[in-house]
C-alpha cells in the first residue's frame, strides 16, 4: 500500500500534499468504505420502497419519513429513547462525578475500592446482558434473592413495563459509571491544589469547596462526558435485543432496536433506512459538539 | 484533608460502593467454577455460598473447547488482533500526515476525518451490512475487521502526540536522506509509544466489545464472534449455565487483563482523548 | 443438540436487498425442474439451522449410497437463518444448492422466486407423506419444497407429583382428552399441595406455533383471513378469550414469566412443573431426567374443537444453484426415501415426514424412555391423523409470526389482551402493506 511513498516524495519539494495524501490514503479508503458509502446508501434507500414479493424498488421521495411520523411503533420508540436519554445520562454523569469526588479523597484503601468500580468497564455489552438476565430472572434470579434477604417483595424487573427500562439503565450503568468516572477523576486531579489551600485559609467547608472550586473547575470534563455518554447511550442495542425484545409493551423499544426489527424482522428496509438517517443526523449533531470540545481543548493545550 | 469525623463514614461508603460494583463479577466467576446445574440452586436461599465456592473446578473452561462459544472466543481474538495490527498502521499514518506534513486544507481534512470516524459506527451498521452483503463480505474475516480499522479517537490521540515531536528532528532526518516513511516509522512512531499503545487499546476494545456488527455480518459457525456466540446460548434448550459463565469470564478477563497491564496507557489515552 | 424445530424465536427475516438482482430473480420465469438423471457426482451445499450432528448420519448414508457425491453442510443460527437466506438468495448466490425452509415460509419464498418448482415430485410425495405434510409445500397446485420432518404436541405430566397431590392423572387415550379447564384445576391442586413450583407450562411459551391451537379450539381461526390471506382477524371473541386464559396462566402463577421459550423444558425435567405441553423432541430430553413422567393428549377448551400444532421443516432447492440435479438427488433421498428420511431422525427425536419412516421410527420413540414414554407412538399417530392443524399459508407469514410473538410476550407479562390484539392488527396492516 505504501511502498512507493518514499520514492515519490523525493520529487515533491514544495508542499507535502501528495505525501500527505499517500499517508492518508488507507484511512480515507476505510472512511469511504465504512462511513460514506453506507451513509449514502441509507440516504438513497430511505427514499425508496421495495415490494417484498416482486423485489421491485420504486422511488417514493419523503414518503417513508412521512409514514414513520405517523407510525405508532416509531413514535413509541422515539418517546422511549427520549425518556431513556433524559434519565440515564444525567444519572450516570452525576453518579460518576460523585464517585470521582469520593475516590479522589484520601481514604483508607481508596485506590483499591476505586479499581473495583472500574473493573466492570471491561465487560462487553453482550456479556453484561447475559449476566444481568440471570440476575433479573423474576423467580430464581439473584436480584430477588437479595431483596428477599432484605425483607422486600420480589420484583418483576424485565417482565414489567414499569420496571424494564429502569432495569436496563441499571445494567448499563454498572459498566458505564466506572468508565466515565475515569475522565472525571482526571479532571478533578487537574484542579490546582492551591485553590483548595486558599479556600481552606478562608475557612471554607467541604461543601463550599465542592461548589466553588471542584464543580466549576470540572465543567469541561463534565460537559465532555455528558456529550460522549449521550452518544453512546443513543446506540444501546445488545441488552434490548437479548433481554426484552423491546418490550414489555414497547417499554424498552429504543431507536436502535426499532431499526433492527424494522429492517430484519419486518423486512421494511426503506423505512428502516429512513430511521437510520434520523439517528445518524441526531448523533452527528451531538458528535459535532463533542468534537468542538476536543478541538477547543487541543488548541488550549 | 477530610475532617476526622467524616473520614470513617466516607471510607465505609467507598468500600461499599466498590464491593457493590464488584459483586456481580465475583458471582460470575464463582458460577463459572461450579457445575451449571448448581447455578440457581446456589442463589436461593442467599448465603455466602452464592458468591463463593469451596469446591472450584475448571471443567466448564475445559468444556469450552469444541463449542461454538469456544470457537467464537478464538475468532474474537483473531479479529481483534488483526484489527489492531492493521488499524494501528492506518491510524498512525493518517495522524502523521495530519501532524507532521503541512499541506493546504490540513485542518479541514483533519476535521472531516476525525469527525466522520467519531460518528458512532453502530448507527450505520445496518446499511453497511447491506452494502457488504452485496460485495459478498458476509461471513468473512475481512468483513468483520474492516469497520474497526479507522478510529477517530485513535487518530486524534496519535496526532496529539505527533504534534509534540519537534520539527527539527524530521528536518535533520531528511537531510540524512531518510524518506517520509522512514521518518514516520523510525522517528515518530517510536517517540509516540505511549499513544501507540493507547490507540492499540482503543482499536482492540472496539472490536472485542462489538456486538451489532458481528451479529449482522458474521453469522456462520466459522466466523461467529464470542459475544454473539454467548448471546446465542441464551434461549436455547437446556442452557449450560456453567459453560455460559465460563465463556463470560473469558470474554471479560481478556480485556480486563490487558487494561490492567496497560493501565497507565489506558488512563492516559482515555483522559488525553477526552480532555486535553 | 435438540432440534430447534418448528418454532420461531425472534424470527429474523426478510431483509431484502434493494438491488436489481432481486427484481430479476423474482421476475424471471419459473425455472425448469431439474431431473436426477442429469446428476453427476459432485459436492452439494446444504444450508440450515440445525447442529451439524443432526444431519451427519443422513449425509453419511447418502454418500455411501451415491458414490462420488459429497455434501457440505453449513449451519446458520436460527435467528439469522431467514435474513441470511433473504440476502444470499436475493443476490443469486450459487453456493447454496439446497436449504431448509420453515414450512409456513414456503409461500413467501416461492412468491419471491427463491424456490425451484418441484411439482414433478408431487405424485410421489403425495404417496409417501400424510396429506398435511404434502399440502404445506403446495401453492396453487405447484409443489415448492419437500417435507423432511413433522411435529405435534403432547402433554407431559409429573406422575409422582400428581399422585402425591391426589390428582387422578389424565389418560393417554385421545377419547378421554382433558380440557384446559380440567388441566388448570388439576395443576392448581398439585401446586397447592406444594408438590411442584409451577402448574402448567406450554413449551414454546410465547410463540404462535404453540398458541395457535388455543384460539383455534375456541373457533377463532388462524388469525389470517381474506382472499389474499393478508387480512388480520385476531380481535374476535375467541382470540380475546383464549388470550385472556393465556394471560391468566401467568397472572395466577401457574406458569413463570421471564423464562424464554427454549428454557422451559429444564423446569419440567427438574420436576418443577405438574404439566408440560411439549414436542416429541422432549421425549428424548426427558428420557435423560430423573423425573417420573407420562404423556397424555394436548388438552382443548371445554366445548371447543380438538386441535394440535403440527408442521416442521421442508427442504427446497435454490434456483441460482448450478448443481440442481444433484441437489434434487439428495433432497429425494432425505425426504421421499424412507431409509434416508429415517436417518435424519437418528441423532434427534423428531418425527420423520415420510410415512414409512415414521412407522418404523415411532416404536423406537415409544421405547426411548421405557415405561414413561408408553403410549407415545399411538398418541402421535392419532394426533397427526386427526387433530393436526397447520399454520396458515400466507405470503405474509414472516411478519405475522413476528408481530404475534411480540404480542403474546406482552400479554404474558400482563397486557390487556383485547387492546394488545387491536394494536397488533395495526402493526400487521402496516407490515403487510409492502406485500401488496
Amino acid at each position: 500500500m505504501t511502498t512507493t511513498i518514499a520514492g515519490r516524495t523525493r520529487k515533491v519539494r514544495r508542499g507535502y500534499g501528495r505525501v500527505a495524501l499517500a499517508f492518508l490514503a488507507p484511512a480515507i479508503v476505510v472512511l469511504v468504505l465504512v462511513r460514506l458509502v453506507p451513509a449514502a446508501s441509507a440516504l438513497y434507500g430511505s427514499l425508496t420502497r421495495s415490494s417484498l414479493l416482486t423485489g421491485q424498488t420504486r422511488f417514493v421521495g419523503w414518503e417513508n419519513y412521512a409514514e414513520l411520523l405517523g407510525n405508532p411503533d416509531f413514535r413509541g420508540a422515539v418517546g422511549v429513547t427520549v425518556l431513556f436519554t433524559l434519565i440515564i445520562n444525567p444519572l450516570q454523569v452525576a453518579i460518576a462525578f460523585a464517585l470521582a469526588v469520593l475516590f479522589t479523597r484520601r481514604l483508607a484503601g481508596v485506590r483499591w475500592w476505586r479499581s473495583l468500580v472500574i473493573l466492570p468497564i471491561a465487560v462487553p455489552p453482550a456479556v453484561s446482558a447475559v449476566v444481568w438476565n440471570v440476575i433479573y430472572r423474576p423467580d430464581d434470579g439473584l436480584a430477588n434473592a437479595v431483596l428477599s434477604v432484605l425483607g422486600l417483595p420480589p420484583q418483576p424487573f424485565l417482565t414489567s413495563p414499569d420496571q424494564a427500562l429502569a432495569a436496563v439503565i441499571v445494567l448499563l450503568s454498572w459498566v458505564g459509571v466506572g468508565y466515565w468516572m475515569l475522565f472525571l477523576i482526571a479532571g478533578i486531579n487537574d484542579v490546582p491544589g492551591e485553590l483548595y489551600e486558599a479556600a481552606a485559609l478562608d475557612g471554607a467547608g467541604p461543601w463550599r469547596k465542592f461548589f466553588h472550586i471542584t464543580l466549576p473547575m470540572c465543567r469541561r470534563p463534565l460537559a465532555f462526558v455528558l456529550v460522549a455518554d449521550t452518544v453512546s447511550n443513543l446506540l444501546v442495542f445488545a441488552p434490548v435485543q437479548m433481554l426484552t425484545g423491546g418490550g414489555p409493551e414497547g417499554a424498552t423499544n429504543l431507536l436502535m432496536y426499532d431499526i433492527y426489527t424494522r429492517a430484519y424482522t419486518l423486512g421494511d428496509l426503506g423505512r428502516a433506512q429512513a430511521e437510520v438517517v434520523v439517528l445518524v443526523l441526531l448523533t452527528v449533531v451531538i458528535v459535532a459538539a463533542q468534537f468542538r470540545m476536543l478541538r477547543g481543548d487541543s488548541e488550549g493545550a | 484533608m477530610s475532617p476526622r469525623r467524616t473520614r470513617l463514614p466516607l471510607t465505609v461508603l467507598a468500600a461499599a460502593v466498590g464491593i457493590l460494583f464488584a459483586i456481580p463479577l465475583l458471582w460470575v466467576l464463582t458460577n463459572s467454577l461450579r457445575p451449571g446445574a448448581e447455578t440457581f440452586g446456589s442463589i436461593s436461599p442467599l448465603s455466602w455460598e452464592t458468591f463463593l465456592t469451596l469446591t472450584p473446578n475448571v471443567d466448564n473452561y475445559a468444556a469450552l473447547a469444541g463449542t461454538s462459544l469456544g470457537r467464537g472466543i478464538l475468532n474474537s481474538i483473531i479479529v481483534s488482533v488483526a484489527t489492531v495490527a492493521v488499524g494501528l498502521v492506518i491510524c498512525a499514518m493518517a495522524a502523521f500526515a495530519l501532524a507532521a506534513l503541512p499541506f493546504r486544507g490540513r485542518s479541514a481534512v483533519f476535521s472531516v476525518i476525525v469527525l466522520s470516524f467519531l460518528i458512532p459506527f453502530d448507527a450505520i451498521a445496518i446499511p453497511l451490512a447491506d452494502v457488504f452483503r452485496t460485495w459478498n463480505l458476509q461471513n468473512t474475516f475481512t468483513g468483520l475487521v474492516l469497520p474497526g480499522l479507522g478510529n477517530g479517537m485513535a487518530v486524534f490521540l496519535l496526532r496529539q502526540f505527533f504534534l509534540a515531536v519537534p520539527e527539527d528532528l524530521a528536518e535533520a532526518a531528511r537531510l540524512d536522506g531518510l524518506g517520509w516513511w522512514g521518518i514516520f516509522s523510525r522517528i515518530y512512531a517510536p517517540l509516540a509509544r505511549p499513544a501507540m499503545i493507547g490507540a492499540a487499546l482503543m482499536l482492540f476494545l472496539f472490536q472485542w466489545q462489538a456486538y451489532v456488527w458481528p451479529l449482522l455480518i458474521g453469522t456462520d459457525s466459522e466466523h461467529i464472534l464470542g459475544p454473539v456466540a454467548l448471546a446465542n446460548m441464551q434461549g436455547q434448550f437446556n442452557v449450560d449455565y456453567g459453560l455460559m459463565f465460563a465463556g463470560a469470564v473469558v470474554l471479560i478477563a481478556v480485556p480486563l487483563l490487558i487494561i490492567l497491564t496497560l493501565q497507565r496507557y489506558f488512563i492516559q489515552s482515555v483522559t488525553t482523548s477526552g480532555l486535553k | 443438540m435438540i432440534p430447534r424445530t418448528p418454532h420461531a424465536r425472534f424470527v429474523a427475516a426478510a431483509a431484502v436487498v434493494t438491488s436489481g438482482a432481486l427484481a430479476l430473480a423474482a421476475c424471471s420465469s419459473t425455472p425448469e425442474t431439474p431431473s436426477t438423471d442429469e446428476a453427476t457426482p459432485s459436492t452439494i451445499n446444504l444450508l440450515g439451522p440445525e447442529d451439524p450432528a443432526t444431519f451427519a448420519p443422513l449425509i453419511e448414508g447418502f454418500e455411501a449410497e451415491h458414490e462420488g457425491y459429497s455434501v457440505e453442510y453449513t449451519q446458520v443460527p436460527f435467528d439469522q437463518l431467514n435474513s441470511t437466506l433473504q440476502q444470499r438468495l436475493g443476490a443469486e448466490d450459487s453456493t447454496i444448492d439446497l436449504y431448509t425452509v420453515d414450512q409456513p415460509r414456503v409461500a413467501q419464498l416461492a412468491a419471491q422466486g427463491y424456490l425451484v418448482d418441484l411439482t414433478d415430485l408431487a405424485g410421489e410425495a403425495q404417496e409417501v407423506m400424510s396429506p398435511t405434510m404434502y399440502d404445506v409445500n403446495v401453492i396453487d397446485e405447484q409443489m415448492w419444497a419437500a417435507s423432511i420432518w413433522d411435529s405435534t404436541q403432547l402433554m407431559f405430566y409429573n406422575v409422582d407429583a400428581l399422585a402425591a397431590a391426589g390428582v387422578e392423572p389424565p389418560s393417554s387415550d385421545p377419547a378421554e382428552r382433558w380440557t384446559w379447564e380440567q388441566t388448570v384445576a388439576a395443576a392448581e391442586q398439585v401446586q397447592a399441595a406444594g408438590e411442584t413450583e409451577w402448574g402448567l407450562i406450554l413449551e414454546q411459551i410465547e410463540y404462535y406455533y404453540q398458541l395457535q391451537p388455543l384460539m383455534a379450539s375456541l373457533g377463532g381461526g388462524s388469525g389470517i383471513t381474506g382472499e389474499d390471506a393478508l387480512t388480520a382477524d385476531i380481535t374476535n371473541d375467541a382470540w380475546v378469550e383464549a388470550m385472556t386464559w393465556y394471560g391468566d396462566l401467568f397472572a395466577d402463577g401457574l406458569a413463570p414469566r421471564g423464562v424464554g421459550s427454549f428454557e422451559t423444558s429444564p423446569i419440567f425435567a427438574d420436576g418443577e412443573s405438574a404439566f408440560f405441553v411439549g414436542g416429541p423432541w422432549d421425549v428424548g430430553v426427558f428420557s435423560e431426567s430423573e423425573t417420573n413422567w407420562a404423556v397424555a393428549p394436548m388438552p382443548y377448551f371445554d366445548g371447543g374443537e380438538q386441535v394440535t400444532p403440527t408442521g416442521s421443516w421442508s427442504w427446497g432447492i435454490n434456483p441460482a444453484s448450478q448443481n440442481q440435479a444433484a441437489a434434487l438427488l439428495f433432497l429425494e433421498y432425505a425426504t421421499l426415501n424412507p431409509e434416508g428420511n429415517l436417518l435424519s431422525t437418528q441423532a434427534t427425536t423428531i418425527i420423520p415426514a415420510n410415512a414409512e419412516a415414521a412407522a418404523e421410527y415411532l416404536p423406537q420413540l415409544e421405547e426411548l424412555a421405557g415405561d414413561r414414554s408408553a403410549g407415545v407412538a399411538d398418541l402421535i399417530t392419532y394426533e397427526l391423523e386427526n387433530t393436526a392443524l397447520a399454520r396458515p399459508l400466507t405470503v405474509g407469514y414472516v411478519q405475522f409470526e413476528e408481530v404475534m410473538n411480540t404480542a403474546f410476550a406482552d400479554i404474558r407479562n400482563g397486557s390487556d389482551p383485547a387492546e394488545r390484539l387491536a394494536e397488533a392488527t395495526t402493526q400487521l396492516e402496516d407490515a403487510w402493506s409492502q406485500l401488496r
